[in-house]
């Protein structure tokens, strides 16, 4: 069973971040009521005619840099004919022939073994309204009608499923980085349809189509079941038909959906509303000013600033705080305990509170102040944890909050050295010890030290006025 | 007179998604025949051109600046909706064809 040779390719659909819609200046948003995001463009009457939005060609232009594509000078749109309800001009407005982006790649690496993904090409096209199944009627939302997207599909070049999840997280990531979408599966603004073949030879295997995985580990669980399940097929005799199925990640199978029409069926021809459009040098270079760092630079960025491998896959898996650390690398300070800091105490924090970094109080000259105070001793982790929510919330300054959490007290010389006269004299054979050169003793009398102080006074400092005191 | 298929007018029917009658489809193969004859002929003009017969229009299409516009409320998204269900248009269902 295992000689067949599996091949996949992908398509991705993405929705893309603008205030207005492709054609319509109807709102661009997720979550409006029901049917008020719409306007008689994205309702297809009679007599309206479609506008390209300028936002959907600058970020079509992003997309085409950060996935390495060649993009193309003149384009234009096509209409693809189809009857369903969910589309009320009976054809969907997108880019067959002259597609935004052609020929680019996305480098994936899977168990150590670098590999570049073909994508052939990258599209811009609207996306139909949301349908909703309630036993003999099917409810329309017309929020989604019109909303942009690009379809990124690749070449048929992936084999196997370890791959497909790898480049769906690279590619969620570029896209994510680059303010291109959300990319939430969850909320579909990122959506994966799989094809799959399987073959013996070099020669391509019929292929089934996958529509609307998901998420991206249903995407692999999908995969591997289609895999097994063609082979089961053709080892029975039987053939594979072109068809589309769907995932159910309930019984996780793959199930029939409907036999493909075939691509002629959708009678494409060139959309006569929209005329072509040429982008030149100027509008490409002015759209690609407001691309942010993508994920690699950053990683090598961070590399340079002594981060490591888990603490940049930690920072960059969270935008928010990868946001804000950015911003940090302005200021002159110790980068890996400010990573341990955001990844540790501030990300509990927030998780606890359900907010984001840029919600808070911490400015970026507390944040270094507080670097300062832990690498010189001045706080310990342990003042760092009860002074976290005032940290967070309030607009004092680190000096006023030590004040008010008695942290003062703690540095305090006399404060220090009265309980290091407590433990000496409480304690006179573990002295004795010490005296006649057993170093554990130290070690033991330290902690005494720390447990009187509930462990909040600074530990090289009460350490050093401790030897001091014994060798008097 | 040459005639389409059976199948052929079944095949364009499916496409449209209605139904046809024996006799219709027996009308049809005639007619749209005809019709296909005459797309033929607007394939043989010499010095046929995409570009040309895409757009007689050279200017670049022009861009809309990215800014929300008006919307229709959802009353009257369903105004000419035959059927309604809240603020959903409701259409015979359609899946699993």
């Amino acid at each position: 069973m295992s000689n067949y040779i599996p091949t996949m390719g992908l398509e991705v659909h993405v929705e893309i971040k603008s205030n207005s819609k492709l054609f319509s200046s109807s709102a661009n948003t997720y979550g409006m009521a029901t049917n008020t995001s719409v306007n008689v463009i994205d309702l297809g009457y009679p007599g309206t005619l479609p506008t390209l939005n300028k936002e959907i060609i600058r970020q079509g232009i992003r997309a085409c840099k950060v996935l390495n594509c060649n993009i193309t000078r003149k384009m234009h749109f096509d209409r693809k004919n189809y009857f369903y309800p969910d589309n009320p001009k009976n054809y969907q407005i997108t880019q067959n022939r002259t597609p935004i982006g052609t020929g680019g790649y996305v480098e994936i690496e899977v168990d150590g073994i670098k590999k570049k993904i073909g994508i052939s090409d990258i599209h811009i096209e609207e996306d139909t309204c949301k349908s909703a199944h309630r036993g003999n009627v099917s409810l329309l939302d017309f929020n989604r009608a019109g909303v942009p997207l690009i379809e990124i599909v690749t070449e048929p070049c992936i084999s196997n499923s370890k791959e497909a999840m790898a480049y769906l997280i690279k590619l969620r990531e570029l896209l994510f980085y680059a303010n291109i979408s959300d990319c939430k599966m969850e909320e579909g603004s990122m959506r994966c349809d799989a094809n799959v073949s399987i073959s013996k030879t070099e020669k391509l295997g019929t292929r089934t189509e996958i529509k609307n995985i998901s998420s991206i580990h249903n995407v692999g669980l999908a995969l591997d079941k289609e895999i097994e399940r063609q082979e089961e097929v053709l080892e029975n005799g039987g053939v594979i038909r072109e068809e589309t199925r769907r995932f159910d990640d309930k019984i996780g199978e793959t199930i029939l959906m409907r036999v493909k029409e075939t691509g002629n069926d959708y009678r494409y021809f060139i959309e006569p509303d929209i005329p072509y459009l040429v982008v030149t040098d100027e509008f490409i270079e002015d759209s690609l000013k407001t691309l942010p760092l993508l994920p690699d630079e950053l990683r090598k960025k961070y590399k340079e600033v002594g981060l490591t491998s888990l603490q940049i896959e930690k920072l960059i898996a969270n935008r928010s705080l990868n946001d804000y650390f950015l911003g940090l690398l302005e200021f002159k300070t110790n980068y890996v305990t400010a990573v341990n800091l955001l990844l540790s105490d501030i990300s509990s924090y927030l998780n606890k509170h359900n907010k984001v970094i840029t919600d808070t109080k911490l400015s970026y000259e507390k944040l270094v102040e507080v670097i300062e105070n832990l690498e010189s001793r001045e706080l310990s982790n342990k003042n760092i944890k009860d002074l976290i929510d005032s940290l967070m919330e309030t607009d004092k300054t680190l000096e006023e909050l030590k004040k008010e959490f008695n942290i003062q007290n703690i540095t305090d010389d006399s404060f220090i050295n009265e309980i290091i006269t407590k433990v000496i004299e409480n304690n006179p054979d573990s002295v004795n010890d010490y005296k006649n050169g057993h170093d554990r003793a130290l070690k033991y009398l330290m902690g005494q030290v720390m447990k009187e102080t509930k462990g909040s006074v600074n530990p090289k400092k009460a350490s050093d006025m401790l030897v001091k005191e014994l060798n008097k | 007179m040459d005639k389409l298929s059976k199948e052929e007018v079944l095949h364009v029917a499916h496409l449209a998604r209605i139904s046809l009658t024996d006799e219709e489809i027996e009308k049809f193969r005639v007619q749209l025949k005809v019709l296909m004859d005459d797309i033929d002929k607007i394939k043989d003009v010499k010095d046929y051109d995409d570009e040309m017969m895409y757009t007689p229009i050279e200017d670049n299409t022009r861009l809309r600046e990215d800014i929300v516009g008006e919307m229709l409320s959802a009353k009257d998204v369903g105004i000419n909706a035959p059927a309604k269900n809240g603020s959903f248009i409701e259409v015979p269902v359609m899946i699993n064809e």
